[in-house]
């Protein structure tokens, strides 16, 4: 189906979001609980634009927004620049410290009243990447807890978890660095818990915890050697170089 | 002995009102000592029933056909009403209800001020029947609808007369009924389903509460008419986790109507198909948002999604849904059973049928009230409520629950309907109205309300659940007397942010008690912060009392009521207040029969 944004003609699938067809086209819509693979979450709200779907104007997020025909899309009109720049000065009172909102915040010349910046600073913006991310292994985890202006992402009870292999891939897609993931000694401490990593049997370098690879090992339901990411495409690339060799 | 009449009907209010104030004590001993009373020759019934409305001055007992009507009943009454009223007709006058705007006591409660101008549509039977009983309720009528439905109505017919009726839902924006219908009609995918939102979170509303504790049939009826003309055959009643006799009564009602052949396969012999089941709450008012309802009825965590495609469409597990509330579901067999064109001459043009509120604040009677949509406010302020306790001034009126408006007294005259609500600023919400007089400080009850909100809020998306926090932050520094000029400018402006950019209903509408009261009592903002004074002695940082020296008489009243010996004078001449000891709770300033006590500002800057 064919949609417009800001004037120009693009094509969309049924099914797809408004994020889905601007990521694809290069388009871009300011987010910070979007990321390609997941579906939209509609937290952050960042990603507000004005849509036209013949009679009214509406203002949606982009990324839960599931496109239809003859969609008019504008990204940027005054009204949305101003509730933008609203949303990060929100932010940027939950999370003065944090690099990632303070350049954001710079970004959109946003400065914030210092009568009104939170004692704590909280560097998670509730984003809820982390949870999906977890939630999409199957591992569960993590969840968000509380509701209102106490809501937090947490382990239950805040005990650490029976569940968390140690991934890091809540650390991973977290927008703000707010997961503390820590390495020392051959121990990765995330979530309050400590795990044990295992050496890559090429380069020697740790690389994952023991935990995570028994998970994955289960659910493969094969052992695998362990050879970092790292390695594997190495010895992946000297494969082909090999096979190409081969034929010449 | 009694010889008036050889059938008499007693019935004893035991909704959760009239229970607290132990009125099932009365129904026992009333029907106890009735049974043993070799006197009473004539054919007593005696019926426990839902609310009557006027909860504050319960337990209720009426008595029929003399329509005799007791109230504040105790116990300790019942011997005294056997033998005066039941045996020989006689008036107990001392438990009559004294209807201030008539100034008398008043024998039949329909005919006193409270009563006299309402016009119950959802509330018709409830403090009429006993709730656990499906025959009192066969008895008024009940099921005829789901009758004339199953056996002379098509589907779509049944679905043109909800339309004509223009019956909007009752539980919030004012969407039309049967629109909502028609369009899940429409969609062809199974199972479709019919849901009830019972989860009413509005401090002080009550009205579901009180129509599934008082007529879970109605409830019933409603929902399977909805069923049969959308083609579902399964429905949810989501019920608020605290609503424990409602639940109790609904339960007791389905279970019932199955028993009879109301619900369940082959319903009345008709063929068609149509069960309930009862889901507790999550405890949350975000709950009450459709979205979120459905979640958690799902089993997941109660927050809300983007609405973009609609629950008719894709609701309860992705499958096309229709949501109504309680007070709606009840509308409907009145309107299959007397027509479209009767509900509609009901109301106004455009917000046909009736509204029941709930009635609360510094008004005189408080409690549950059904009147024609359109009355306007000063009626159900002044004929109803007759009036504000102690006739203070009045000042405003909060209406739609913690994220409706208020309404200032200057537009006293604004209709009740959906329309006129939203055009104030304010909106209908469930239909909370909670009436504010002279010492209540319009900053503190926008703040009041953000703090609620800010715990309710479901906190998923960012200016929702910051947005109200910053709001709440800036409104506590106004009240506690830190407020800067800039303070109002900001609310305003992250008030739209806030209203437009947030993604479900809560938030869209959570800054409604802020915005309208900067707009209509904006002056009350500029005095906080720029006189620091709070003029209605709610903000203690900013309130401090004096005696005005011309005008006090010496009476000594203000001495005798102060807590901590904050006054001192002596009698016939003039009082004075000890800044330095008064705690600021202002006994003295309503309590001096020459308004000599004033407030003044703060007393310190903070
Ligand atoms: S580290 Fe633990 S919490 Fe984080 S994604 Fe992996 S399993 Fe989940
Ligand atoms: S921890 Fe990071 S990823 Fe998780 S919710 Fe907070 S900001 Fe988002
Ligand atoms: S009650 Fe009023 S009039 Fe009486 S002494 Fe106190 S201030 Fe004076
Ligand atoms: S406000 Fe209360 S404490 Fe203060 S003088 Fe009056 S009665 Fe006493
Ligand atoms: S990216 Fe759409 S709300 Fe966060
Ligand atoms: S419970 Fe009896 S009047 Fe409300």
């Amino acid at each position: 189906m064919l949609i417009k944004i800001n004037g120009k003609v693009y094509n969309g699938h049924d099914g797809e979001t408004l994020m889905e067809v601007a990521k694809r086209n290069n388009i871009n819509i300011p987010s910070l609980c979007y990321k390609k693979g997941f579906e939209g979450l509609g937290r952050c709200r960042l990603c507000l634009v004005e849509v036209n779907e013949g009679k009214r104007k509406k203002i949606v997020s982009a990324c839960v927004y599931p496109i239809r025909e003859n969609l008019e899309v504008i990204t940027k009109t005054e009204d949305i620049i101003k509730m933008r720049k609203d949303i990060i000065l929100l932010l940027l009172l939950r999370s003065p410290k944090n690099e990632y909102i303070q350049e954001l915040a710079k970004e959109y010349k946003i400065v914030s009243p210092e009568r009104y910046i939170q004692k704590e600073n909280d560097d998670c913006i509730l984003c809820g990447l982390c949870v999906t991310a977890c939630e999409k292994l199957g591992t569960n985890a993590i969840s968000m807890v509380n509701r209102g202006i106490t809501k937090k992402v947490s382990t239950p009870y805040d005990d650490p978890s029976k569940d968390c292999i140690g991934c890091g891939a809540c650390a991973e897609v977290c927008p703000t660095n707010a997961i503390k993931l820590d390495e020392n000694n051959g121990i990765r401490t995330i979530w309050n818990r400590d795990f044990d990593l295992v050496k890559c049997s090429v380069c020697g370098k740790y690389y994952a915890t023991e935990d995570s690879l028994n998970f994955i090992g289960d659910k493969l339901g094969s052992k695998e050697d362990h050879v970092c990411e790292y390695c594997k495409k190495k010895s992946l690339a000297s494969k082909f170089k090999k096979s190409f060799q081969n034929i010449y | 002995m009694n010889d008036i009449s050889n059938k008499r009907k007693i019935l004893v209010c035991c909704g959760t009102g009239c229970l607290a104030s132990n009125s099932y004590e009365v129904y026992e001993s009333l029907k106890e000592k009735l049974e043993i009373n070799p006197n009473i020759i004539v054919q007593i019934e005696i019926k426990a029933t839902g609310c009557n409305g006027l909860c504050e001055k319960g337990p209720v007992v009426k008595i029929h056909p003399d329509d005799i009507s007791y109230f504040k009943v105790s116990a300790k009454d019942v011997d005294e009403i056997i033998e005066k009223t039941i045996t020989n007709g006689e008036i107990i006058n001392r438990l009559l209800y004294f209807d201030t705007n008539q100034k008398k006591k008043i024998i039949n409660h329909m005919d006193a001020s409270f009563y006299k101008h309402q016009r119950k549509i959802a509330l018709r039977n409830i403090g009429e029947i006993d709730p656990l009983s499906i025959e009192d309720y066969l008895e008024r009528d009940g099921y005829k609808a789901l009758h004339k439905v199953l056996f002379e109505m098509e589907p779509m017919e049944v679905i043109d007369e909800v339309e004509k009726s223009g019956l909007k839902g009752r539980g919030g924006a004012g969407f039309p009924t049967g629109t909502k219908w028609r369009t899940c009609s429409k969609f062809e995918d199974y199972p479709k389903y019919v849901i009830c939102n019972g989860d009413e979170g509005d401090p002080g509303a009550f009205m579901d509460r009180s129509i599934m504790e008082g007529d879970p049939n109605t409830i019933i009826e409603g929902m399977i008419i909805c069923g049969y003309s959308i083609n579902s055959n399964k429905g949810y009643l989501y019920i608020r986790d605290e609503y424990e006799l409602a639940r109790k009564n609904m339960e007791f009602a389905i279970d019932k109507a199955r028993k009879l052949g109301y619900l369940g396969e082959n319903i009345i012999g008709s063929g068609f198909d149509f069960d309930l089941e009862i889901v507790r709450g999550g405890g949350a008012f975000v709950c009450g948002e459709s979205s979120a309802l459905m979640a958690s009825i799902e089993g997941n965590v109660g927050e809300p999604r983007a609405k973009y495609i609609r629950s008719v469409e894709k609701g309860l597990w992705n499958m096309p849904t229709v949501l109504n509330n309680v007070e709606t579901w009840a509308n409907i067999p009145p309107i299959i059973l007397n027509g479209a064109n009767w509900f509609n001459k009901i109301g106004t043009e455009n917000n046909s049928g009736t509204k029941v509120f709930s009635l609360v604040g510094k008004v005189k009677n408080t409690g549950l009230v059904e009147i024609p949509m359109g009355t306007k406010l000063s009626e159900l302020v002044f004929d109803i409520g007759c009036g504000i306790i102690k006739n203070r001034p009045f000042k405003a009126v909060q209406t739609g629950g913690p994220s409706g408006g208020c309404i200032p007294k200057e537009y006293m005259d604004v209709p009740l309907d959906f329309d006129s609500l939203s055009k104030m600023g304010s909106m209908m919400g469930s239909g909370g109205v909670i009436v504010m007089d002279d010492t209540t400080c319009m900053v503190e009850i926008a703040r009041y309300y953000m703090e609620f909100l800010s715990e309710e809020s479901c906190g998923k998306c960012t200016t929702c659940r910051e947005g109200i926090k910053m709001m709440l932050n800036i409104l506590t520094n106004i009240t506690e007397g830190r407020g800067q000029l800039e303070d109002i400018h900001i609310l305003e402006s992250l008030g739209k942010t806030i209203m437009s950019a947030s993604l479900c209903a809560l938030g869209k509408t959570a800054p409604n008690p802020v915005l309208t009261t900067i707009q209509y009592f904006r002056n009350e903002y500029m005095d906080h912060i720029v006189n620091h004074k709070c003029s209605a002695g709610v903000c203690k940082n900013l309130t401090t009392y004096f005696i005005e020296e011309e005008t006090c008489i010496g009476c000594g009243i203000c001495k005798k009521n102060c807590p901590v010996n904050a006054i001192t004078g002596s009698l016939k001449e003039i009082h004075v207040i000890d800044e330095d000891i008064c705690i600021k709770c202002g006994n003295c300033f309503t309590a001096c029969p020459k308004d000599s006590v004033k407030i003044g500002g703060a007393a310190y800057a903070y």
